[in-house]
């Protein structure tokens, strides 16, 4: 290799800058007529903890297998780490705790440490062994047998597999799915700590509390498109949903469900509920109107309501409502709930 | 593919990322091996300490030996000139190296891709092909004993004497010969699902094991059958063994439809890989 002989010393010693971690260049993937990826461009700089969110068919395991080179996107460009997704995993770099499907994800009448021993074995420069005991919490299941784990411990597991690699750019797809409300936090809290040390971190997720609490930024995905993308404070912003409420004799849906940027008519005897993309365009219609309205309110929506306008997804609202209302947000799911 | 000659920066220390002395490169081909090797020992030890396994695998072929043994006839023979406990013998060898072979890969493979280890296993550096080259190899490695086995019940309960020589070459070619088991266990794992795997894998060990002549001898079936026993590898590894005991040339077609039985499950392997791959699946 001659051009290696002759280029300066400093750009071999130094490896070249790659601010971005992970980038998707107008990626359109599709299983049969089925558009999972619609001209997705992302771009994820190094050191960024990002959340998909969006619900069940939204592309985001797609997302996840094209950076993973399982799947190879029929159009547009997928870049892990400055490389094509395969050299990537073939380097070691990545790393990825995967849905599992039927049973655990992990193989069976083994021991723990074996599997764990075996996948660290497989990597040039595995991560000590000890470290991702500490960082996964698996030290008292080490000897356990992988088919008597707990839906959380088989996770904690999982996620200690993930990291054997010592990687760089990880991804966790619905990692949390299995987990009861204990063990979930737990399991955010290790995950934090791993994007704390500058690696980059991907999670799917239905959930949005979370995905608001732990990530750096979220990228909220329907039909393979990107609907919003921001930290979760910023995307609430930056979707202008309000709630109109006000009192009315005789209230009739009909008057309300044509005005002007509702999304969202409710009326409980003389109580109505309005969603709107723009409250003040709807007041001013409401006025125009001669409406004769008492006691208005106008509040801003949550980020599920938020979510719910983004995806335009009604199902997953109807979803949410029964949902207690308790001091802990997570107890609110999105898309299938598996609890 | 693995380019192994860009070594991946460090995480803690960029600046040392890519150089020429990292000992990795220097020994790239050992690198290399060493992930396929543990593999290979977590599979083969996973196997032996199967229970199940081992109970399916030792348990069959030396019990249905056993069984075959009590209908000996002094001087029955197969084939015009085979006595029957060599060719008891061989046949037994074949069924049990059919039965490892399709227990070891059949159901645990279907079991893993549902699971998502199989997965799990593809985005580690290891070469895509070596999950499935290991899982052959696995199978074969533990085809050997049960073959040793089932000649050392020959040698001390079926009245089978042979010099030394000869058991080595019957041990080799029998073993050599179980590949398209071992393929076939394999493939069976891509094919079915979970629920189905321990049926179909059964159901396979004594169709393929009738029809191949192990439990009767195809010169004893009636022509149709023999028809259908001509394209079971069993039947073909029954008769290499035999020539090669007897001292005849190991004819072609046997080693012909034993090879071809093998391309073609490797290459419906390798075509439902690509299937599942375009759904997203693999």
């Amino acid at each position: 290799m001659p051009s290696l002989v002759t280029a300066p010393l400093d750009t071999l010693a130094l490896p070249r800058p790659c601010p971005i971690a992970l980038s998707f260049q107008s990626v359109t993937h599709r299983y049969g007529s089925r558009v999972a990826l619609d001209r997705l461009d992302l771009d994820v700089p190094r050191g960024e903890v990002l959340a998909l969110l969006g619900p069940n068919g939204a592309g985001k395991s797609t997302t996840i297998s094209a950076l993973l080179g399982l799947v190879r996107p029929q159009e547009g460009r997928v870049e892990v780490l400055g490389s094509d997704p395969r050299q990537s995993v073939a380097a070691g770099r990545v790393g990825a705790m995967l849905q599992a499907g039927s049973g655990i994800g992990l193989p069976p009448g083994v021991r723990v440490d074996e599997a764990l021993g075996l996948v660290r074995r497989l990597y040039r420069r595995p991560a000590p062994r000890d470290q991702i005991v500490e960082r996964a919490n698996i030290g008292a299941l080490l000897r356990r047998r992988t088919g008597r784990l707990s839906g959380g411990e088989a996770q904690r597991v999982r996620f200690a597999i993930a990291i054997a690699g010592d990687p760089e750019v990880v991804f966790l797809d619905e990692p949390t799915s299995a987990m009861d409300v204990e063990s979930r936090q737990g399991f955010w809290r290790m995950m934090r700590a791993f994007g704390d040390e500058g690696r980059t971190v991907l999670f799917a997720t239905h959930h949005l509390a979370e995905a608001d609490e732990i990530a750096d930024r979220v990228v909220v995905l329907n039909h393979g498109k990107i609907v919003a993308d921001g930290p979760g404070a910023t995307l609430k912003a930056a979707v202008a949903t309000r709630r109109l409420r006000f009192v009315l004799d005789c209230p009739d849906r009909a008057d309300f469900s044509d005005l002007e940027g509702v999304t969202e008519v409710e009326i409980r005897g003389t109580c109505v509920s309005i969603d709107s993309l723009d409250a003040d365009a709807t007041i001013r219609d409401l006025v125009g109107r001669g409406v004769r309205f008492r006691d208005l309110e106008v509040t801003g929506a949550g980020l599920e309501q938020a979510f719910v306008t983004l995806t335009g997804c009604r199902a997953v609202e109807a979803a949410l409502r029964p949902s207690p209302p308790g001091p802990s947000p997570s107890s609110v799911w999105l898309g299938t709930s598996r609890d | 593919m693995t380019d192994l000659s860009i070594a991946p920066p460090n995480l803690q220390d960029p600046q040392s990322g890519r150089s020429s002395e990292d000992p990795v490169l220097s020994d790239s081909w050992r690198s290399r091996l060493r992930p396929l090797l543990a593999f290979g020992r977590f599979e083969v030890g996973r196997l032996l300490r199967s229970w199940k396994f081992l109970a399916i695998t030792i348990g069959f072929p030396v019990i249905f030996y056993m069984l075959f043994l009590g209908d000996h006839t002094a001087g029955k023979v197969v084939d015009g000139t085979v006595p029957w406990r060599i060719y008891l013998m061989v046949s037994m060898c074949s069924f049990g190296a059919l039965v490892a072979a399709l227990n070891a890969a059949g159901t645990r493979l279907s079991m893993e891709r549902a699971s998502g280890w199989a997965r799990q296993l593809r985005i580690t550096p290891m070469p895509a092909w070596s999950y499935v080259g290991t899982k052959i190899v696995a199978s074969m490695l533990v085809v050997l004993p049960v073959i040793v086995l089932v000649e050392v019940v020959g040698a001390g309960f079926g009245d089978v004497r042979l010099t030394a020589t000869a058991w080595v070459e019957l041990t080799v070619l029998l073993w050599v010969t179980s590949l398209p088991f071992a393929v076939l266990g394999v493939f069976i794992g891509f094919l079915v699902t979970t629920e189905a795997a321990f049926p179909v894998v059964t159901g396979l060990m004594f169709v393929l094991g009738y029809f191949g002549g192990l439990f009767t001898p195809v010169d004893q079936m009636p022509g149709s059958l023999q028809f259908v026993a001509h394209l079971m590898p069993s039947y073909h590894q029954v008769s290499l063994a035999i020539a090669s005991l007897d001292g005849h040339t190991l004819a072609l077609t046997h080693w012909l439809v034993l090879a071809g039985c093998v391309a073609v499950l490797g290459l419906a392997i390798v075509w439902k890989h690509r299937v599942e791959e375009a759904r997203g699946l693999a």
